[in-house]
């Protein structure tokens, strides 16, 4: 065994223990069987329910033109409806004046009409760009020989893909 | 197909769903995951952090700091700003693992059992855990277990399950760590802008969702405050409020022979007018509450340490508040002797220059640095020395 194997297996041990100390934390809460239940029920809630509405989601913005700003406004609108659900479906009347005082269903609203706006102008954006891009390789096509970098810069930037305003290479991290 | 494909029987007409789609790789999740990991980190942290701050044991209690005063305002607004935020991570980094569900077949072996076994705890627990946590803000109880112990307990196994996950899955998480790790290079190269508008997408999102309710912790985003359960704006005194006095069953009329009892070595009793008659101290300190909202008030009042002293305290010694209200898991709070002797833990009788509300714990109520709301004591009956 090599050191990070060592690391590996040592990583995995300090899990087991961690979930073991939670398993025996959760023993001694009462109603722990329900806890199970409810435990049981977000694995369900996710696998069966969540999980396929988004993938039919994604199989539909699969098929539109500019699927990547499309997807980013859904995924952002999603991730506010999401969190915003609670406020608006829970039963029965604030605990107190000053808890959720707000008027979530106009602001909710609101900022949907916000990320659909910036998805509209990127997407303007875009095009605008392509189609600029479009007219300076004409220009470039009947102005040939000129200059030798231009037809490098021309490439360079026909790598970068169709998506509006994303450029550079990104490590994710 | 490989060339050394070996007879199988007919499969059966039902067959899982098969994934072809791309961005449904390790890559994806290797980008994704490692920033969910880090949510849960922070959120984990922050969580052991609140939890002992909340209900240390008995030996750590004498030891809590005190400083800095806006210490658990942030760490309690960064574990439900992170928690809000691992939502959105969560369900992208399972959406991009989803096709492995479907694998086929289901279980190779012991080992491969074993593994789906850990993946379901992973997911089951991380679900669950975010879920409550998001009802928990919203004061929504459906479940029939408490919420602390069992947010605390299974924080642990998510903890676990996460380093588990970790360790089995290291090798592919080496092999896609970069745009240029050899796993990453095998991927069809034309879904590298795909992914990396997919990614910021999902920036984008987590960008919304913080700047839509982070400004319940952190004042100056209040305007764009839109969608958080709490806004600074809303609460008597410019200050929002956790429990009213008729949550907690204190009356006006329940105060009308109120005194302060001071509980020592030389016990006494002062009414509103002799306590208003004690040298005040004005302490500029946040309420910061465990469901992540906080914000920052100017409170008037006595020194604890004055009212202790004059009962005979020890230096050394902490103390024991006792509310007038009627029921609640926080009627009676203990501190340790870091908060008892700070300067700047009140009992608090005014708030933002007025009087406080009855709501706000008149005629007394307790402030103290770097603590959790739900230990700021409101309409206090009792001082004991400890």
């Amino acid at each position: 065994m090599n050191g990070t194997t060592v690391l590996r297996y040592a990583l995995g041990a300090l899990g087991l223990v961690l979930i073991g100390v939670g398993a025996g934390q959760l023993a001694l809460v009462p109603e722990a069987g329900a806890v199970a239940l409810w435990l049981a029920g977000a694995l369900v809630l996710h696998d069966a329910v969540i999980a396929p509405l988004v993938l039919a989601a994604g199989l539909l913005v699969a098929a539109a033109p500019a699927r990547g700003v499309l997807r980013g406004a859904l995924v952002t609108g999603g991730a506010l409806v999401l969190i915003t659900l609670p406020l608006l479906v829970r039963p029965g009347a604030p605990p107190n004046p000053s808890a959720l005082p707000l008027p979530y269903v106009r602001n909710l609203l609101l900022v949907l009409a916000a990320v659909a706006l910036a998805a509209l102008l990127l997407t303007a954006v875009g095009a605008w760009r392509r189609r600029a891009r479009e007219r300076g390789e004409e220009r470039q096509e009947r102005g040939k020989g000129d200059d030798g970098g231009g037809e490098r810069d021309k490439r360079d930037e026909g790598d970068e893909g169709d998506e509006g305003g994303e450029r550079g290479e990104d490590d994710g991290g | 197909m490989t060339p050394h494909t070996r007879w199988r029987p007919s499969l059966p007409p039902l067959r899982p769903p098969s994934f072809t789609r791309p961005l449904h790789d390790a890559r994806t999740a290797t980008a994704v995951g490692r920033w969910l990991g880090l949510a849960f980190a922070v959120c984990f942290v922050t969580g052991l952090i609140s939890h002992y701050l909340q209900r240390p044991p008995d030996w750590l209690a004498g030891y809590l700091p005190s400083r800095p005063v806006w210490g658990y305002r942030l760490t309690q607004g960064l574990h439900v700003a992170t928690g809000l935020a691992a939502i959105v991570l969560l369900l992208v980094k399972l959406w991009a693992v989803y096709p492995r569900l479907f694998v086929w077949p289901a279980v190779r072996g012991v080992r491969h059992a074993l593994e789906r076994l850990s993946v379901a705890v992973l997911v089951a627990t991380a679900v669950f855990q975010v879920f409550t946590g998001l009802l928990n803000i919203v004061e929504w109880y459906p479940w029939p277990f408490a919420f602390v112990p069992t947010h605390y307990a299974v924080a642990w196994i998510v903890a676990g399950s996460i380093l588990l996950h970790v360790a089995v899955k290291a090798p592919e998480i080496r092999g896609h760590w970069s745009l240029r790790s050899p796993g990453t290079l095998q991927l069809p190269a034309e879904d590298g802008p795909d992914r990396r508008s997919l990614l910021l997408g999902v920036g984008a999102a987590v960008g919304a969702v913080t700047v839509t309710t982070v400004g319940q912790a952190l004042t100056p985003l209040a305007p764009l405050d839109l969608l958080a359960p709490r806004h600074p704006d809303h609460g008597p005194q410019g200050l929002p409020v956790n429990r009213t006095a008729a949550a907690a069953g204190v009356t006006r009329a329940a105060l009308r022979e109120w005194r302060l009892e001071v509980l020592g070595p030389r016990p006494y009793a002062l009414t509103l007018d002799q306590l208003r008659a004690l040298p005040q101290t004005t302490a500029r300190l946040p309420i910061a509450c465990v469901e992540g909202w906080s914000m920052d008030a100017e409170w008037r009042g006595v020194r604890v340490r004055d009212l202790l002293d004059r009962a005979g305290a020890a230096p050394e010694a902490g103390a024991r508040v006792v509310s007038l209200e009627v029921s609640g898991a926080y009627r009676v709070m203990d501190m340790g002797q870091e908060y008892a002797k700070d300067p700047l833990t009140l009992l608090a009788l005014a708030l933002n220059g007025q009087t406080l509300s009855l709501d706000h714990g008149f005629p007394a109520r307790i402030i103290a640095p770097n603590r959790p709301g739900v230990l700021q004591t409101k309409w206090v009956a009792r001082l004991e020395v400890l």
